[in-house]
């Protein structure tokens, strides 16, 4: 059985309709990146799968339980853990009670240093106030985060977005890291190239539309529907 | 000219009419159920307070805790001079009263509005107490502090007509209560009154379309200052004693509280929370062992209301009313634009010219030179110049945090500029803030919703379309709206321009949501502006609605620049002459679409190859 | 100039301030993780003191007393919070306001029907009688002992705060409740929390102030109104800002007494206005919430 099962879900901004019948599935141990250009649906998505938003139908299964009314800290308890766009670090926290709030529920929570250990800038910075670091720092701080919870399936959203390029390659090598060593991942880019390369599967979303299930290869095949569905 | 809805015979005057008739009436019946002069008269002068704090509260959405201070003003003031012999005739002290009620209504207004929501209540609060402590100690001399001023004389009026018992003071305070009321629907049906229940509704949206929200605002303070003064000093009159409770923060409580049980937006329910009030207070003190608590129970009653009824007695009224007679034109099923109604409404627009692409001539309209936007050390847009021709269609495009809403939000004047200019036809238009934008020709139309959701869809327009017509204040109380031919016409103008004819009276809440989001662009639209900035239009859309939207905006694009945001490419191909990218802050191509669709810098950006920068 | 009436004045003016402090304190926690501005707040300062008043009527251990006002004042603001606040914080705030407002008059009329309109009063307890020798100063014993215990309060508090668990969910919970949602920690059982801790401030201040004042229902009043200038002068939302805002407006009251008796209390809106001038955000703002 699917770890992660999406079925015809249709989220709501309001009454604006921003998912049509959106399904996926994930695998244990599978890294799949979900892709699309912003307003696509895929950061509503990953929301929707949080709990943050709440489908008006569909279904979300996960670890074979039905989440989908779930409130997100119930879902997170159960192993699901969000990193959101823009990092969202609590920022008149230090960087330790940073981690230290994100274990408080997780029953197998990493002791702090062994996010110290896999982030060595954080350590340097751990009695800094969130706000006082930088972007990329913070970007660490927030995969850290969720990663001292111990969680099943981390969601990844735009972890890259408005970093210079050689933060961007750090990133990718941590998450790479992370992937090997056995973690279930969906991560949502619009850096397409990032993303294609640590992933097994993709999706495409276009308008709140899946329209697109395969592999990164089949997907780099097509430049044609790659340039129609994620380029201009 | 075909004004649907509106009522031009006595019909409009209903309440004007009931209200005389009730005033008759009252001293006819209340004493059946056990009421005494005094209690009308207590009754009549606290609903003349809450028709000014009704506009405040009700109509404006501004919870103010301390209009006491106004009601002691206006008391004292009154008491003052008629004692002191400084004035004979009453209605003259009553003005000297209310005028100075209004004055200090414009230093504590100009004070507290400095913020809004919970701090602006919490200042009003304070600022009320303030008076009450000035009252009580320093100016105690003048206000006899804790005793108050007693021997206010019999009211004098013209014609030496004196005014003393109950029962007399019951006809002069109807007869101004009467005149309150009149003024106060006045100021309500007007076009001061319409952008008054817009700020309610939606407080941003209103300064974006071109008013002066803290003008307006500080209006409906002084207007409620006024109508407390003069509340005030009618209660120095009937008791022939102004005593310094008037100045207590029950007082301002007790006018909330009445506001609220009768209920808010409706000029009456502050009328009516005060008969309660009074009415049970004295009538729960026959029972022995309640009588005492008569205030507990009105405050249980308060919060059942406020939690269960928040519309209060009026809203109760009414919601029961409508259930009885059949709702009005809400949930009707939403018009979907036909073929020959498309073509209909089009015959009626001024003829809308065949786009020619290649055929842009036009001079520059907007421009910016080097415009940076910083957050702190993140620099979200970088050096941006851009040149925009009058008559063309242009898309801004790019990834996620390129930095297009933000350069967007400059343009419009609803984010600062860190540097750099921006010019709109000719003039230097970068620090002047959306109201001013908006007013020189520069309108907007949000991603997300931005409509006055209580009011309908005529009402909706009409506050763009007031701005246009009558620039960014317009304290224009006497004149009914609803008969503004100007206003109508070009109301009705944008209603059809953006196909919402047949749904024209139906609130805005209600509309399905495709209707929404053209009533969205009409918005903008009635501010007949040069250039128009669309956010993500067709943003929650399906793909039918889509190019249902890409067909109106082709229409309206006639005779108006338009620079749109956009993430669908569809509708960008569809749409723009040219096409601007954004990448990192940077402005990285523009030109026609089909070029930008080649260019292998613009591809990179959406992909995520390694670019150079 | 009279040196022992200025330094009178001047720790009048600490005392006074220090308790300020403390209502100030509850009111601002519970709008920064709430977004609730407790217009009742007043009335759980009031009923801390008349519960004190009772346990001393009982004990007569001033000790015993605070202990009691604090927690009915406390459990008062839980069954609040739990019977009526939590269906209201998806409301627009001033209906928030209204029903605060609302619980504030029920509670002192309530009080007003038990116990008589008429003041009662909770003598200094034995320790805090007569005065103390400072040198420059002969100076009340209790009110030097009301710093000492405001002050340790406030360092309770502030452990409390930033290093307990507890603390750190309410403090995260200020700046971001969504993301400590997702954090997998239940946020409304903090707001239980963190309305029960506001509420037991002010009280404790109450009781603590009670020999100080005369005990009656509407002694809350002015005290809801001065701590509300204070969050204004310090910034809502803000630990040092209420520290700050309250000490400042304790000695404005008091010192002004010193000069001008009948304007002392006027002077202080006066502050208000001035900070609301040059700085609208208070000294120490905040963003957070608003």
């Amino acid at each position: 059985m699917s770890l992660l099962e999406v079925k015809a879900i249709n989220t709501y901004y309001g009454d604006a309709h921003a998912l049509f019948d959106v399904s996926l599935h994930v695998e244990q141990n599978e890294v799949v990146a979900l892709l699309g250009r912003n307003g696509a649906g895929k950061s509503t998505t990953l929301k929707t799968i949080m709990g943050v938003m709440a489908p008006k139908s569909g279904t979300i299964n996960f670890a074979g339980r039905m989440i989908e009314n779930m409130p997100p800290y119930k879902i997170s308890q159960l192993g699901l853990q969000l990193v959101p766009e823009e990092r969202r670090i609590i920022g008149g926290l230090t960087v330790d009670e940073n981690l230290t709030l994100a274990g408080l529920t997780a029953p197998n929570r990493w002791h702090n240093d062994r996010a110290y250990e896999m982030f060595p800038r954080l350590a340097e910075r751990r009695n800094n106030r969130g706000r006082d670091l930088s972007g990329g720092e913070q970007q660490m701080l927030a995969i850290a985060r969720a990663l001292v919870r111990e969680p099943q399936l981390i969601l990844l959203d735009e972890p890259f977005e408005g970093l210079a390029p050689l933060i961007v390659q750090d990133l990718i090598g941590v998450c790479r890291q992370v992937a090997s060593e056995g973690r279930t991942i969906i991560i949502v880019e619009q850096n397409v190239h990032a993303a294609l390369g640590l992933a097994k599967r993709c999706y495409v979303l276009n308008n709140g539309h899946m329209v697109f299930d395969g592999t990164p290869d089949a997907l780099r095949r097509d430049a044609d529907f790659m340039h129609r569905h994620l380029g201009v | 000219m075909l004004r649907f809805g509106a009522d031009r015979g006595l019909g409009r005057w209903l309440p004007e009419i009931a209200s005389i008739i009730g005033l008759i009436v009252f001293p006819l019946l209340f004493p059946i159920i056990g009421g005494t002069f005094d209690m009308m008269d207590r009754i009549l002068i606290w609903g003349l307070f809450g028709f000014g704090f009704d506009i405040l509260f009700g109509f404006t959405g501004l919870l103010a805790f301390g209009q006491a201070a106004f009601y002691g003003i206006g008391g004292f003031t009154t008491a003052y001079l008629l004692i002191n012999g400084y004035l004979t005739n009453a209605l003259v002290a009553l003005a000297g009263g209310t005028i100075l009620a209004s004055v200090f209504g414009v230093i504590i207004g100009l004070l507290s509005l400095r913020r809004s929501g919970i701090y602006f209540a919490m200042l009003t609060l304070a600022f009320g107490e303030m008076f009450y402590f000035l009252d009580l100690s320093p100016l105690r001399n003048i206000t006899g502090g804790e005793n108050g001023l007693s021997g206010v004389p019999a009211a004098d009026l013209f014609f030496k007509i004196e005014v003393r018992t109950p029962e007399e003071m019951y006809w002069l305070i109807a007869v101004l209560f009467f005149v309150g009321f009149l003024l106060a629907r006045r100021i309500i049906k007007s076009s001061f009154g319409a952008v008054l229940v817009a700020i309610r509704d939606n407080v941003d949206r209103v300064g974006v379309l071109g008013h002066d929200v803290q003008k307006y605002k500080l209006t409906a303070f002084v207007i409620a200052a006024a109508y407390g003064g003069l509340a005030g000093g009618l209660l120095g009159l009937f008791q022939g004693y102004m005593p310094p409770d008037a100045f207590y923060l029950e007082t301002s409580g007790q006018l909330v509280v009445q506001t609220i049980m009768g209920g808010a937006g409706t000029l009456i329910g502050p009328t009516i929370g005060a008969g309660i009030w009074i009415y049970l207070r004295s009538a729960l003190q026959q029972f022995d062992g309640i009588g005492s608590l008569w205030k507990m129970i009105l405050g249980i009653v308060f919060v059942l209301i406020v939690t269960l009824f928040r519309k209060g007695i009026c809203g109760g009224i009414s919601q029961l009313w409508n259930r009885v007679t059949g709702s009005t034109v809400s949930r009707q099923t939403a018009v979907v634009p036909s073929a020959e109604s498309l073509a209909n409404e089009t015959a009626m627009l001024p003829t809308a010219a065949i786009r020619n692409r290649s055929a842009l001539t036009g001079s520059v309209i907007l421009e910016t030179k080097d415009v940076v936007k910083r957050y702190g050390g993140l620099t979200a847009v970088d050096s941006v110049s851009f040149q925009l021709i009058e008559g063309e269609i242009r898309a801004l495009i790019g990834p996620n945090g390129a930095g297009k809403t933000t350069f967007f939000n400059m343009l419009a004047g609803t984010i600062p500029v860190t540097e750099g200019e921006i010019h709109f036809a000719g003039e230097h238009i970068t620090h002047l803030g959306s109201t001013a934008v908006c007013q020189r020709g520069l309108a907007k139309s949000f991603q997300i919703n931005q409509l006055f959701p209580s009011l309908s869809v005529r009402d909706n327009i009409r506050i763009p379309a007031l701005a246009r017509r009558y620039g960014k204040f317009n304290p224009s109380m006497l004149r009914d709206v609803e008969f503004d031919d100007d206003i109508c016409r070009a109301v009705d103008d944008a209603i059809a321009a953006v196909q919402l004819t047949g749904r024209a009276d139906v609130r805005a809440g209600e509309l399905a949501y495709g209707e929404k989001r053209r009533l969205e662009i009409g918005l903008a639209l009635a501010t007949k502006p040069r250039v128009l900035l669309l956010d993500e239009p067709t943003a929650g859309m399906s793909p039918s609605e889509r190019t249902e939207t890409v067909q109106l905006l082709k229409r309206i694009a006639a005779g108006i620049t338009i620079v749109i945001v956009e993430h669908d490419m569809d509708v960008v191909f569809g749409l723009a002459d040219r096409v601007t990218v954004f990448f990192n802050g940077r402005k990285i191509a523009e030109d026609s679409p089909e070029a930008i669709q080649a260019n292998p810098e613009v591809r990179a950006a959406y992909l995520g190859s390694p670019v150079k920068k | 100039m009279n040196w022992s009436l200025l330094w009178a004045q001047l720790f009048n003016g600490l005392t006074l301030g220090a308790l300020l402090v403390l209502v100030a304190m509850g009111l601002t926690i519970i709008f920064g993780a709430l977004g609730v501005i407790n217009f009742a707040h007043g009335a759980f300062y009031m009923v801390g003191a008349y519960a004190a008043y009772i346990a001393y009527t009982a004990t007569y251990s001033f000790v015993i007393s605070i202990v009691a006002g604090a927690a009915v004042a406390m459990l008062l603001g839980l069954i609040i919070e739990r019977g009526l606040i939590r269906y209201y914080y998806k409301r627009p705030h001033e209906d928030q306001i209204l029903v605060t407002f609302g619980i504030g008059i029920i509670i002192v009329e309530a009080v007003r029907a038990f116990f008589g309109g008429i003041a009662k009063r909770v003598p200094v307890p034995t320790w805090g009688e007569g005065a103390v020798n400072l040198g420059f100063l002969y100076y009340p014993t209790y009110r030097i002992e009301v710093l000492g215990i405001v002050g340790a309060a406030l360092v309770i508090l502030y452990v409390v705060l930033y290093r307990t668990r507890i603390g750190l969910i309410v403090r995260a919970g200020i700046e971001d409740q969504l993301m400590v949602n997702i954090l997998g920690i239940n946020v409304t059982r903090t707001f239980l929390v963190v309305f029960g801790l506001g509420s037991m401030a002010a009280g404790f201040a109450g009781v603590v102030n009670s020999p100080i004042v005369t005990v009656n229902p509407e002694m809350g009043a002015l005290v809801l109104v001065q701590s509300f200038v204070v969050i204004v002068i310090g910034g809502v939302g803000s630990f040092w800002g209420a520290v700050v805002g309250g000490l400042i407006a304790g000695e404005i009251l008091s010192l002004t007494a010193m000069i001008e008796p009948a304007y002392s209390q006027v002077m202080l809106f006066a502050a208000m206005a001035v900070v609301l001038i040059l700085r609208p955000q208070g000294l120490f703002g905040v963003q957070g919430r608003q």
